[in-house]
């Protein structure tokens, strides 16, 4: 269940609990115990249906999990660059978060850390391809496009990958870092500039971290209306990813239609609610804006609107010769692959995984009604716009029978202020499980966990990219559509 | 299908918003603005506790105490206008984008309410330079320095149909060697310091550098990161700020304009 953890360090191995089927690794990460000493924990979820939290000392060495399950690779790293903490058996501990012009030895979480020391490490190592007719195509961090920084390094042979490797982490900006000892209310900016396209599902995944772990419930209008921000920023989403699909196959007139129906979105919640991306409606609590009883059928309006214009454009869409070529049997993520990856949200439907927090762990206004999931098992590009396809409309459905149902009442209540307390919650954000940690002392955040889908997903990437050629990239790139902010932190 | 698809778009209502209506626009980005009239020092004095940055600071000058608004710090949370009992407004309309860091700031008098003269615009050779050189056409390199991507997909929203960034003959371009400015977003990352001074170097001059964003501003709520190494003024020279958390398409595109046409 989305809820308390009632026993925070239970003795299991967690080595043992990943060996079991049934069992998705969530996410892996550390934390200091009072005294300063470090300690690791392992969120699994099983058979999709329970979250579980273990940990284990993380003083001396710990066994690696990368072995068991690949899933674990990037979180032991992490671990290894915030916390120093020693990890036996893992296949590849090169710095994950820290560049060049890092010190050695720099663990920012542990007790004691004050500053980086001026010093830079050795150079990055990039795996070698070798053989007749490779070539290596580093690309980025600065790509042509405005998207975010990262790094993308091919070997070719001709125009066809032999291998990509990612070197990301270009924008971590020590977010996780920033939390501690943050009083409960500023958590919220925080989480809200982690990723700033999905920034509410993060507020509200942070809120219901605090919310769970105090125990406090959000009135009912409060959870309907954070049900209508989570679903006008997944269509947004998807609505703006499906003309970037067709932007990248030279099909620009839908591009611009689709870019159209995303800004009336946009134009919408700042009517209503005074901001484009729902920035500050989510606190701890519940919501700080609510909607009018007088617009909520102006407001039905304008999604349904929405909605329909682009089921017509989508239809266009996937119908178009050139568009079905460029799509169809591009940049395949195997189902096997995605789930050794425990890859999650859209990809992961795309692939053939039935994964979705709505579902399987439901939470908010989710738990009075089972949502609806989409589901594609092509797992190519196609698949990924397809989902993002049908999703847009069922978000739609979501948010007009909500704005017909509205409960009224309060939309918010108070959180303790001087407490202790620690708890977790998860959301399905535009691009899949977004899972939050918090551990509250006399009131202040001691510690912030994100696991956010795209730090999950962005290893997946290059496993969908040998055998395609280096000019389908972009568009599987895009297919994807993580956040590198939301990876990085 | 591709003439359906034409047919359906030309068919349809225009939406392209006209300039004047988009000029100092800044309605759902939460900037604050103060109501002079509704001042006190008691509510200025709740606001500036309610700031999570130091947007918000009260100064005292002989004997006077002034309330002063720095826009450059402000991630437009809108706890001032929670806390500020009418004083403190979501702006409708503000004049400071595109300008110099000391058009970023805004100071009023606490006891009388009265808003006094903010800094200095500064003379641009260099937007001078390449006005008389390119008249408006411009073209834009944006370079995110570990920005959210709040700030990227409002940059990307000013080429929609409805702010239309070409009709200005503003264009986007892939490399910074054919760029006339950079539009810079984020707090300057430690991992991205040097991909920022090679992207600089990378640029012919005469060139332009934007900083877009709190975090461009001032390292927003990430100032003081042990992970970020901005400022972006630290790194590189900057010529306009445009502040917001994002700032919305109508803050960008009257920022960058503003830029182009600043005089003394």
């Amino acid at each position: 269940m989305n809820a308390t953890l009632s026993q925070p360090h239970e003795a299991v191995d967690p080595l043992k609990l990943l060996r079991r089927p049934g069992v998705r690794l969530v996410s892996i990460f550390g934390s200091l115990d009072e005294d300063g000493s470090r300690r690791v924990h392992y969120a699994v979820d099983i058979d999709n249906r329970q979250y579980r939290i273990v940990s284990i000392p993380g003083e001396g060495a710990i066994a690696s999990a990368t072995p068991i399950t690949p899933a674990a690779a990037w979180y032991e790293r992490e671990l290894h660059d915030q916390y120093g903490v020693a990890i036996e058996g893992h296949p590849d501990l090169r710095p994950l978060l820290f560049h060049d012009n890092w010190a050695e030895d720099v663990h920012p979480m542990t007790a004691g850390f004050e500053k980086v020391p001026p010093g830079t490490r050795a150079p990055y190592r990039f795996l070698k391809v070798e053989g007749e007719g490779v070539c290596e195509v580093p690309v980025g961090p600065v790509h042509a496009g405005i998207i975010e920084p990262g790094h993308f390094r091919f070997s070719v042979v001709g125009d066809t990958v032999l291998n990509l490797e990612l070197r990301h982490f270009y924008t971590h900006k020590g977010t996780e870092k920033l939390f501690e000892n943050m009083p409960i209310a500023d958590g919220c900016l925080i989480a809200e500039s982690v990723s700033g396209d999905n920034c509410f599902a993060h507020a509200v995944a942070y809120s219901q971290a605090m919310e769970n772990s105090f125990g406090v419930a959000v009135p009912a209008r409060g959870r309907a209306l954070r049900l209508i921000g989570l679903e006008l920023e997944r269509m947004t989403a998807h609505i703006a990813d499906v003309g970037a699909l067709c932007g990248d196959v030279g099909f620009t007139v839908p591009a611009a239609y689709t870019a159209r129906i995303k800004e009336s979105l946009l134009l919408a919640s700042t009517r209503f609610f005074r901001t484009r991306f729902w920035r500050g409606v989510a606190v701890p609590g519940g919501v700080t804006i609510d909607l009018a009883t007088a617009d909520a059928a102006e407001l039905k309006r304008i999604v349904a609107e929405a909605a329909r214009d682009f089921d017509e454009l989508a239809k266009i869409i996937l119908e178009t010769p050139s568009v079905q070529n460029r799509f169809e049997s591009t940049g395949v993520l195997a189902r096997d692959v995605a789930r050794n990856l425990a890859v999650v949200g859209l990809v992961a439907r795309a692939s053939g995984l039935k994964l979705d927090v709505r579902r399987d762990h439901p939470y908010g206004r989710y738990r009075e009604f089972p949502t609806e999931i989409a589901h594609h098992s092509q797992g190519d590009v196609l698949a990924r716009a397809r989902i993002r396809i049908d999703e847009t409309a069922i978000s739609a459905r979501l948010i007009a029978d909500t704005l017909s149902e509205m409960p009224s009442g309060a939309i918010r209540t108070s959180i303790p202020a001087d407490a202790n307390a620690e708890g977790y919650s998860a959301v399905e954000s535009p691009r899949g499980e977004l899972f939050y940690w918090v551990r509250v002392r006399n009131g202040r955040i001691a510690r912030c966990h994100i696991k956010s889908p795209s730090f999950q997903n962005w290893p997946a990437l290059p496993l969908a990219m040998p055998g395609n050629i280096i000019a389908d990239f972009p568009l599987i790139n895009k297919s994807f559509n993580l956040s590198y902010s939301g990876c990085d932190r | 299908m591709i003439f359906d698809t034409v047919k359906q778009s030309l068919s349809s209502q225009r939406v392209l918003i006209p300039v004047e209506q988009l000029l100092t626009d800044v309605q759902g980005s939460r900037m604050p603005d103060v109501q002079p009239s509704l001042l006190t020092a008691e509510i200025a004095r709740r606001a500036v506790d309610a700031c999570p940055t130091t947007a918000l600071t009260l100064e005292e000058t002989d004997g006077r105490t002034q309330l002063v608004l720095n826009y450059a710090d402000c991630i437009a949370c809108g706890r001032c206008i929670e806390a500020g009992a009418g004083a403190f407004v979501a702006a409708r309309k503000l004049t400071c984008c595109g300008v110099a860091k000391s058009g970023l700031v805004r100071r009023w008098d606490v006891a009388s309410g009265a808003e006094i003269a903010s800094g200095e615009r500064e003379m641009e050779n260099t937007a001078r330079e390449i006005r008389s050189l390119l008249g408006r056409a411009l073209n834009i390199r944006e370079v995110d320095t570990g920005s959210c991507n709040g700030c990227e997909a409002e940059i990307v929203a000013m080429t929609n149909p409805y702010y239309d960034l070409e009709r200005f003959g503003i264009h986007f371009v892939a490399s910074p060697k054919h760029a006339d400015m950079l539009l810079v977003t984020g707090p300057v990352t430690r991992n991205m310091v040097e991909a920022v001074r090679q992207t600089y170097a990378a640029t012919p001059s005469p060139k332009l550098v934007v900083a877009v964003g709190a975090c461009g501003c001032s390292g927003g709520i990430f100032a003081g990161s042990h992970a970020t190494a901005g400022p972006l003024d630290a790194i590189i020279p900057v010529d306009g700020y445009i502040p917001g958390c994002p700032p919305t398409p109508a803050m960008l595109l009257s920022g960058i304009l503003q830029v182009l046409q600043r005089r003394s």
